[in-house]
């Protein structure tokens, strides 16, 4: 009887994985072709409006990873806060906290860079716009979907 | 006019059987070819399992086959390290071994009626007895590294050759009884109008779950075992070297996938005469055809299975195979004193 459902159970092991082997749809994209669209509070990289800033401090007390310092320029009293993206962990709480609104999450998380100098972000540098380089080539957008059928997909927009 | 004697010399001498078997089909070159499309065939199908792409953007167009080529074309450009502590000599000789010895049954392996390079009365023995000369290779590579994941790999090798290596032969032999001959080509000509494996399924299983076992294929890549053991016996390779060991594997496969087919699977029959005519081992390649569905199988075994611990392996070698194996040597016995005939 062991001898027998163990045959069974080999047999269905196969049989699963024939059925996805010739009847599956692809859960991945080919990604710098497709680029899949991300939902709007998606946690990405964070953008710094400096006209909004108060200089509270608040979103470098909060960082739990030590990211967000506070520059002071000589001559000048206030300061503003700088990114170091070697340390960020995406987590949301500098945003969370601003009291200003004066930072936001981007739904741009496909960003390299080729020096540990170039991640770190002083104040100015903070407030730029962050495009994705697959989209700037020219990637066609795709969301996700999930079907009963299918199960996770992905179709173009 | 003596040119032209020289090259119908060449040609004539190139598409004899003993050059042209051991050298093109089913020798050195087809092995390329397959070394070359049925790792991609592998990566492709466990992609395919797994809802993934797998291997594409060498060679787009057709979804990415030349990868291999790719992969193998990096390994010829990378450095060949060789660690201090290692016996030198019997690392770098190991890995061209590992490929050579698993390769050279291929010279008593027929791939079409009357067609192979030596032709000896005891081919199946003699093709078992040298792809099982693999493993010692192994066990050199593995102590010849000096390392302690590589030597922990060369025993479970050795472990793995006792549980897997007595239940292959037995299987193997199981048919020669039956057959009443050592020969693969009278074997073979015996099965044109049955194919051994329905009359000796236990055989057929055994050699199988053996020969998967023998290849280190997984359910039973116990000697690799990534996850463990870096790679086992071929942790310390780099380049070309690491190329080496890792096609030894797939050699192995493939003649054991030859003999399998020319057991179990009624070997080059369908004979197609018409393709025959032209040349003769051209009239066998079904036989290749079946060969390289089976290594498709087993292949796609990897995106199925878990792999075994390797007490489990031997218990399954000693405590299912060899009774299995037994049992099918009593089968044969059994048709031959029911009277049944080929």
């Amino acid at each position: 009887m062991s001898i027998l459902s163990s045959v069974k159970r080999h047999i269905d092991a196969i049989s699963t994985g024939l059925k996805y082997l010739f009847a599956s749809s692809r859960m991945t994209v080919r990604y710098p072709e497709y680029s899949i669209t991300l939902r709007d509070n998606y946690r990405g990289m964070i953008r710094y409006y400096k006209d909004k800033c108060i200089s509270c401090s608040l979103c470098a007390r909060i960082c739990p990873a030590d990211a967000i310092k506070m520059y002071r320029k000589a001559g000048e009293k206030k300061m503003y806060p700088g990114i170091n993206y070697q340390r960020c962990i995406f987590c949301g709480f500098c945003v969370s906290i601003c009291p200003a609104d004066a930072l936001e999450h981007t739904p741009v998380h496909d960003i390299a860079w080729e020096s540990l100098e170039e991640m770190i972000f002083p104040p100015e540098e903070f407030g730029r716009e962050w495009v994705s380089p697959a989209l700037e080539e020219g990637a066609r957008r795709v969301k996700a979907v999930f079907d009963e059928k299918r199960g996770l997909t992905h179709v173009p927009e | 006019m003596m040119v032209l004697e020289i090259i119908e010399y060449i040609i004539r001498l190139i598409l004899s059987p003993p050059i042209f078997a051991p050298i093109i089909y089913p020798g050195l070159v087809t092995v390329l070819v397959i070394l070359l499309s049925i790792i991609w065939v592998e990566r492709k199908i466990a992609a395919k399992v797994q809802l993934r792409y797998g291997p594409l953007y060498v060679s787009k167009p057709i979804g990415g086959a030349l990868q291999m080529l790719a992969d193998a074309t990096r390994f010829f450009f990378q450095e060949i390290i060789v660690p201090r502590d290692a016996d030198s000599i019997a690392f770098l000789i190991a890995p061209a071994a590992s490929l050579v010895l698993p390769l050279l049954p291929i010279v008593f392996v027929p791939a079409a009626p009357s067609f192979v390079a030596i032709s000896v009365e005891y081919s199946l023995p003699l093709v078992l007895a040298i792809s099982a000369l693999t493993p010692i290779v192994i066990i050199v590579m593995a102590w010849a590294a000096n390392n302690k994941f590589t030597i922990i790999g060369g025993i479970r090798e050795a472990f793995m050759v006792i549980a897997y290596e007595l239940s292959l032969f037995i299987s193997a032999l199981a048919m020669a009884i039956f057959y009443g001959t050592l020969n693969l080509e009278d074997i073979v000509s015996m099965q044109k109008s049955l194919p051994g494996v329905i009359l000796n399924p236990l055989a057929a299983i055994t050699f199988f779950v053996a020969m998967v076992m023998a290849t280190s294929r997984l359910p039973f890549d116990i000697v690799e075992g990534e996850q463990e053991i870096v790679a086992g016996p071929f942790t310390e390779y780099t380049g070309i070297l690491y190329g080496l060991v890792m096609g030894a594997g797939y050699v192995q496969l493939y003649i054991l996938c030859l003999v399998f087919v020319e057991l179990f699977l009624s070997g080059w029959y369908p004979y197609i005469g018409l393709l025959g005519e032209i040349y003769p081992a051209l009239g066998g390649v079904s036989l290749f055809i079946k060969a390289y569905l089976l290594m498709v199988f087993i292949v796609f075994l990897r995106s199925v299975y878990g792999r075994y611990r390797l007490d489990q392996a031997i218990s399954i070698g000693w405590k299912s195979l060899l009774p299995l194996s037994l049992a099918s040597v009593f089968l044969s016995l059994g048709l031959l004193a029911a009277g049944v005939v080929i």
